[in-house]
């Protein structure tokens, strides 16, 4: 074969591009992978991990803050928000130079280009110089990932209205923020800043903030942001905004009228949309839906040997589910048996503000209004001695079950370091454990796990601790 | 574990229970049916018991290797058989009765001398050779083999035995030419030869002098060295004689294994012939086209197209969709065509099987083409996937063959190798056109279908080709 013929090639080098590359390639595919700027895509350098650096400085501007609970005196605490910055780079470069290893290592060919269907199997790759060539494969995966959705009365100027790429490498702390969009994106970085000793303001159009999560939760997260010094505005529309030098008004219209908030900086995350433009799928008829691509539950599209995968395909827009279609997809192609569609209620979403939020499955909300028979767990983690001991026992868990078969349909948790928690719902999930299975599993003393045993313990009216 | 029969490999499972005492074939063995993989046994049986019975099997991973080795001997028989046929001029008369001694060291004691030819003398057809040769009765000898069988070491015991003498052919001294050793500085020769014999140790007076003015040249040392080194000679031409000749032994898996032997086989049993046509392909590249820009969920290639129109042709002419059943000498003649495709994988290549290819869409066919050429490569195709076919398409012209022969799959009947879609220059009513062509060539087993009878197919195919309207209906 040339070397413009693959057997497998993907578009875009993000969390699904390079995973479903690297899988083609072990199991025999000789696979190509394309991508236009940088491998890892947003997730490596402008998402996921960069945020997570600076969060860590932030987690750490908080423990100074509770230092005299320990018994710490601290004199003045100089910040460097650019060292911040720096560190935060710094991990996104290393883990960008391990995904060039991999793919090396699975001999995948790296093209370094834009791609655009010309027809179908056919790509022509326009590199930076203008170099156009032509490549060719059975099966082509679009995982082009997706973008900042911009306001139209709001462009984004990438000095005093930011994006999240600015966000992510400021050049001083601002003394005030404004975040437009109260979603995972949009929380974090309030709840960055907030940590860092910015005067932030938080304003989503809907009636809670990180609209996607538990009422519930959504409540007591607004809550402890308020408590942090957070101004939290919930049903409110940013009409228009007005710059000058050094400020930007923003004209905020809520139930009680319009009120103008100044702000040094204002970012806006209302949401992302995907990046299916430019890649010749309209002239190739390939369908989409609301600007995503759609496809079936093995990730095809309408056109024959045209698949996508992660944010282009569809929300929930997260990384670990671009992965895992990207598995799937690559599996399903390859002819391996078992391959299971993706089930949506199996994907754990997690949110690092502070408190961080995790949660999979239905919503307390949603099991109602499809009309299921649910008990409802919950439990304090101020309840949980660990909690206590860390000095953190903000948040809570709650877990509902279906009533005939115990079988567990969601799980919300709310509190310290959470996100990492939440992978014990999601295997009990997958396994399909039951309220009583889970009350048998002996949780280790002292931990905050102790807090998720107590709530299945809770939704069977049998908590101890509470 | 997991078994590679061939080009596919499939796990077995242990149909009873017990511990994996002792493992005894290794990694990538090729045993012979009813061969020993591994004992199990029950954790009660001490290792003492597993390694007794594993020594009674015939004790170590060799059980199995010597079954494979003891097979060769006997093809190598059949080869001797087969060169006797076109042997030297019979050298009987050399040994007539009284001679007790013949050339080369034999000497055959009287009560061992006559040759006879007789159904019932049973031996090696080597042994059979030399007893003609060296006038020896067979009769009067026994043999050691199976069933009896006289081997060459049982002629020469038996006349050793005798007093007589059959020398030891595996000891006998090289017959090469001896060397000269003389001075070779008064020999003329260009300097070029001069210092290729000096640097590969070649005395001068063992060369030829094809040179002008009777000098030995380059090629004349060359040669030397050639009939002394007769493998390396071929890319040792300015090498160091010393060194040998670079390589990387490459183990053959088991499919490359299969591959060989059986197109060894076919193209040893099978007598080719092959009939060569060109197609015009434009009606069916613009069908192609046409069905390409309006159906999202079709991507025909012209193999796609190709392989639906031989499908017709097979239906319309069935005798070549055909398996030969050599055992039982009859000709399995099939009502659908199920077409093998041969598709390129790494290190190898692998046939799935496009079932009832007439009774399919195009749209079908592709689609199915798409999925096994990609299961093909990820190795996950069924047995029945690619086991079987009453007929096969090879097509190279992907990577620009304009034209070539293959080699008939077994127990097919025959292939059609299809080459690349190009432009040529065409003869149209007296006229030279331009026109998309492509070369096809049939390889068909005589023993099954005749030259016209594959004519027919290919004036068929051509037709279903350049007519494509007939195979939408």
């Amino acid at each position: 074969m040339s070397d413009t013929q693959f057997d497998l090639v993907v578009i875009g080098a993000g969390p699904g591009g390079y995973v479903a590359a690297i899988r083609a390639a072990q199991l025999g595919l000789k696979t190509a992978i394309v991508e236009k700027q940088h491998l890892g895509g947003v997730c490596l350098n402008w998402g996921c991990i960069p945020t997570k650096a600076l969060l860590s400085g932030a987690a750490l501007a908080q423990q100074f803050k509770h230092a005299g609970q320990f018994g710490f005196t601290l004199n003045a605490i100089d910040f460097d928000i650019q060292k911040l910055v720096h560190h935060s780079r710094q991990v996104s470069e290393q883990l960008v130079q391990g995904i060039g290893q991999l793919l090396k290592k699975n001999q995948i060919t790296v093209f370094n280009a834009a791609a655009q269907f010309i027809a179908k199997e056919q790509l022509e790759l326009t590199d930076a110089n203008g170099q156009k060539q032509q490549i060719s494969a059975p099966h082509i995966i679009v995982a082009t990932g997706a973008r900042a959705a911009n306001l139209p009365h709001i462009p984004v100027d990438g000095h005093q209205v930011w994006s999240y790429k600015e966000a992510l490498v400021p050049e001083q702390l601002p003394k005030s923020l404004l975040v437009i969009g109260s979603g995972a994106i949009g929380s974090e970085f309030a709840s960055l800043y907030q940590d860092l000793g910015c005067q932030v303001t938080l304003v989503d159009i809907a009636k809670q903030i990180l609209p996607s999560e538990d009422i519930e939760v959504a409540k007591y997260v607004q809550k402890q942001f308020e408590q942090q010094g957070m101004q939290v505005l919930t049903e409110a529309t940013v009409k228009k905004i007005e710059t000058d030098q050094a400020q930007v008004h923003c004209h905020i219209e809520t139930a009680t009228g319009v009120q103008i908030i100044t702000v040094e900086k204002v970012l806006s995350a209302i949401g992302v949309k995907p990046n299916a433009e430019n890649l010749g799928l309209e002239a190739l008829g390939v369908e989409l839906e609301n600007g995503f691509i759609k496809v079936d539950s093995w990730c095809k599209t309408n056109i024959v040997g045209v698949y996508a995968i992660g944010d282009v395909a569809g929300a929930p827009c997260l990384a670990h589910k671009a992965s895992h279609e990207a598995i799937l997809c690559v599996e399903k192609i390859a002819g391996l048996d078992h391959v299971h569609a993706l089930d949506r209620t199996q994907i754990p979403g997690c949110i690092f503000t502070h408190p961080q939020v995790a949660s999979i499955g239905l919503t307390e909300q949603k099991a109602k209004a499809a009309g299921l028979n649910i008990n409802v767990g919950k439990f304090p983690l101020q309840a949980n001695g660990k909690a206590l001991a860390l000095g953190d026992s903000a948040g809570f868990i709650k877990t509902i079950f279906s009533q005939e078969t115990g079988e567990l349909l969601g799980a919300h948790m709310v509190g310290h370091e959470v996100t990492e928690h939440i992978q014990g719902f999601a295997i009990a999930k997958y396994l399909e454990a039951t309220d009583e299975s889970l009350a048998q599993v002996i949780f280790p003393h002292p931990t905050l796990s102790e807090a998720m045993h107590e709530s299945v313990l809770s939704a069977m009216q049998r908590a101890i601790h509470i | 574990m997991k078994l590679k029969p061939q080009k596919s490999s499939m796990l077995l499972e242990a149909p009873f229970d017990g511990l994996l005492r002792k493992i005894i074939a290794n990694d990538g063995d090729t045993l012979v049916v009813g061969g020993i993989i591994a004992i199990c046994a029950d954790a009660q049986v001490s290792d003492a018991e597993v390694e007794a019975f594993a020594q009674s099997l015939g004790g170590t991973p060799a059980v199995t290797e010597n079954k494979a080795v003891a097979a060769v001997p006997e093809k190598v028989d059949v080869a001797q058989v087969e060169t006797k046929v076109q042997a030297a001029p019979k050298q009987n008369s050399v040994g007539n009765g009284s001679k007790a001694v013949t050339q080369g060291g034999y000497s055959i004691p009287d009560e061992l001398q006559g040759y006879q030819q007789s159904d019932d003398i049973f031996a090696t057809p080597h042994a059979l050779k030399l007893a003609e040769k060296h006038n020896v009765n067979l009769a009067q000898i026994t043999g050691s083999g199976r069933e009896g069988r006289i081997s060459v070491q049982d002629i020469q015991a038996a006349v050793q035995a005798a007093g007589g003498s059959w020398p030891d052919v595996r000891h006998q001294a090289s017959t090469k030419a001896a060397k000269s050793k003389a001075d070779d500085s008064d020999v003329l020769a260009t300097p070029v030869a001069r210092r290729l014999a000096k640097q590969w140790g070649i005395n001068l007076h063992d060369c030829r002098a094809s040179g002008s003015r009777g000098r030995v040249c380059k090629e004349d040392v060359e040669a030397v060295y050639q009939r002394e080194n007769p493998v390396q000679a071929q890319h040792t031409e300015y090498a160091h004689p010393t060194e040998s000749a670079k390589f990387t032994t490459v183990a053959m898996n088991g499919m490359r294994k299969a591959i060989a032997a059986r197109l060894q086989a076919a193209k040893r049993n099978a007598p080719h012939f092959r009939l060569t046509i060109d197609l015009n392909v434009e009606s069916v590249q613009a069908l192609r086209q046409q069905i390409n820009s309006t159906v999202p969920q079709v991507k025909l290639s012209i193999n796609d197209m190709l392989i639906k129109a031989a499908a017709a042709a097979l239906i319309k002419v069935p005798q070549v969709n055909v398996q030969f059943d050599e055992e039982n000498q009859q000709i399995l003649q099939f009502e659908q065509a199920d077409i093998s495709v041969a598709v390129a994988i790494e290190n190898g290549l692998i046939t799935p099987i496009i079932k009832a290819a007439n009774r399919k869409s195009l749209a079908q066919i592709s689609n199915d083409m798409r999925d096994l050429a990609t299961r093909a490569k990820t190795g996950k195709l069924a047995p029945d996937e690619f086991q079987g076919g009453s007929f096969s398409i090879s097509n190279l012209g992907m990577l620009g063959i304009q034209q070539f022969d293959a080699i008939i799959n077994p127990p097919q009947g025959a292939i059609l190798a299809l080459g690349a879609a190009e432009k040529r220059a065409v003869v149209e009513n007296d006229e030279i056109v331009v026109r998309e062509m492509v070369t096809a060539t049939l390889s068909c087993d005589h023993r099954v279908i005749d030259g016209a009878l594959g004519a027919q197919f290919l004036s068929a195919f051509k037709q279903f080709v350049e007519n494509p309207a007939l195979i939408l209906v």
